[in-house]
């Protein structure tokens, strides 16, 4: 099948600063993409290409088969009405009520009067806000805003739906509940979400795939489980990875040591499980196996790209410790031992 | 207050209302697209012509240079082209106009500035044309602001139309200099004032609570 969006190596720049250079990455039909890169990574500059409002200097973009580098402006007008785009700050017209804004782009694209209400209706009780159509942008909450900025987006019927950082200007319990929305819209419309962040926490949840920008250049592109797994070497993505990763408490960093010590000590290692290994019973076997007791010291499982994943930080304390280690090593995407403390009798 | 002083006064506050809101409106229909042409063409516009978006501008400021008063006189020529005559409330609306239209422009032009441009970006991205961005976007957001505009406007021409009286416009502030300065008739001269009070009052009250009706 094509790719509904593909990028071939575009490149970008304003003056003597390059913003984008010689970027190629392509997006399936219904796919999730996230696009993460620290700010100056050149998410915007990407942005606006993408969803042509800048023309790249060089490469190709390809939307469901058309080239947006090649279209003449006035087919750009008509292709944007294709694109939904979701701001940061909701950029909602103060003047005009939430259907005023939802009309909007059906008004853009010709879309009769009298069907319009209807389509209003229909969009506003899929993000969730029945009742809402008479009310003004300044009687909403941010979140609420930005329910109304994700009706918007959606109204013209897009083939792909872009998020500009859609839950940085909101309170952790929004930013929830509109991934949740996000999710649910990719569920059941089957649309293709690219989603452009500096927060790795924001793509966690339900990206499929996640793209790492980093001055300029396309530095990543894989799961987040790829590089939980072996995506250490890289030091922007271990910078975006450490929003969500657990870290070793700073009070067991300072008795840390790197050989095993004299006399009773515990071994403390991190360790990546997905998939079956992270909902099946591994410690129990390890200590019914090895007689290792194990202790969970920060982490957990967690849901990433919809399947359960750990990755948790655990000390093991017993004889046969390093068995249990190597048995993990099978078991384990990745398994790093950090060190050694010794342990209290 | 005698009957025939109250008479005079009231048919003089019709003159002044007739070319205050004559030119207001002139200056509103012909310097809003001039505002719109100016922020238009400026460095962040739609349309990006810096040369043409510096000329307006230098036109702009160089009419809001010259005191009301002379311009009055400059414009006899021009107001009897437009009007037929220089003399007399309507040839007044002429000067009027041509002083109000870069004044209603510059504060028309600082509304529009003050639309946020990630509006102006979500339309365009939304593939909307640049006449429904200035529709939509520019006009409708800077509304309350415009409304605002429109009462300064017309409470300038309240004071600019009493120098009109020099061309024999008529209106309060000729009644007050001809009878209440010229012939001592204290009465007249507290009857102007008191009726330009209210009538500059009402405007503000009236352009107020519209603005803030508007702002949602």
């Amino acid at each position: 099948m094509n790719p509904i969006l593909d990028i071939q190596h575009v490149t970008h720049s304003f003056g003597q600063h390059t913003a984008l250079q010689d970027i190629s990455f392509s997006v399936k039909q219904g796919e999730v993409v996230g696009l993460i890169g620290r700010s100056g990574a050149g998410k915007s500059t990407l942005l606006r290409c993408l969803c042509a409002l800048e023309r790249p200097q060089q490469g190709h973009i390809l939307l469901d088969g058309v080239d947006l580098t090649t279209q003449p402006e006035r087919q750009l007008v008509r292709i944007r009405r294709r694109i939904g785009l979701v701001f940061q700050h909701f950029n909602l017209l103060t003047s005009r009520t939430v259907a005023g804004n939802i009309a909007l782009p059906l008004q853009i694209a010709g879309c009769p009067r009298r069907e319009q209400a209807g389509r209003i209706a229909e969009l506003l009780e899929l993000v969730g806000l029945k009742g809402f159509e008479k009310k003004y942008p300044s009687q909403l909450s941010g979140g609420q805003k930005q329910r109304v900025g994700i009706a918007r987006a959606l109204a013209a019927n897009p083939t792909l739906l872009l998020c500009d950082e859609a839950t940085s200007a909101l309170d952790p319990e929004s930013t929830n509940s509109i991934l949740n929305l996000l999710a649910d819209i990719n569920r059941k419309l089957g649309l293709t979400i690219v989603l452009i962040t500096h927060e790795m926490e924001v793509v966690r949840r339900f990206a499929q795939r996640i793209l790492v920008l980093d001055h300029g250049r396309l530095v990543e592109d894989g799961t987040l489980l790829d590089f939980l797994r072996d995506g250490q070497n890289n030091r922007t993505l271990q910078t975006l990875l450490a929003d969500i990763r657990p870290s070793l408490p700073a009070f067991l960093g300072e008795t840390l040591v790197s050989t095993p010590p004299q006399g009773h000590h515990r071994a403390i290692i991190r360790i990546v499980l997905s998939g079956n290994g992270a909902s099946e019973p591994l410690f129990s076997a390890l200590y019914e196996k090895f007689g290792v007791q194990t202790a969970l010291l920060q982490g957990g499982v967690t849901t990433i790209s919809e399947r359960l994943s750990g990755d948790m930080i655990l000390s093991f304390e017993g004889d046969r410790t390093e068995q249990a280690l190597d048995h993990l090593k099978t078991a384990a995407q990745n398994m790093e031992i950090l060190g050694y403390v010794p342990s209290h009798p | 207050m005698s009957p025939l002083i109250l008479k005079l006064i009231l048919h003089s506050a019709w003159q002044t209302l007739e070319m205050v809101v004559a030119s207001t409106a002139l200056s509103v229909i012909l310097g809003l697209p001039l505002a719109l042409f100016m922020i238009a063409t400026g460095p962040q516009g739609l349309y990006r012509l810096p040369f043409a978006a510096r000329l307006m501008g230098m036109v702009v400021d160089a009419v809001r240079a010259v005191p009301f008063i002379i311009l009055l006189v400059l414009l006899i020529p021009v107001t009897r082209f437009i009007a037929g005559t220089s003399l007399g409330t309507e040839a007044a609306i002429v000067p009027l106009s041509i002083a109000g239209i870069p004044y209603f422009a510059r504060i028309a032009e600082m509304a529009l500035r003050e639309v946020d441009s990630g509006l102006v970006d979500a339309v365009r991205a939304m593939g909307g044309t640049r006449m429904t961005i200035i529709r939509s976007v520019l006009i409708a957001e800077a509304l309350p602001g415009l409304v605002t505009g429109v009462t300064v406007t017309l409470i300038t021409m309240v004071g600019a139309s009493a120098m009109a009286g020099v061309i024999g416009a008529g209106g309060l502030g000729d009644l007050a200099i001809r009878y209440g300065y010229q012939r001592f008739n204290t009465t007249v001269m507290f009857g102007v004032v008191v009726v330009l009070i209210i009538m500059v009052s009402l405007m503000q009250v009236i352009g107020n609570s519209l603005a803030r009706w508007l702002k949602h």
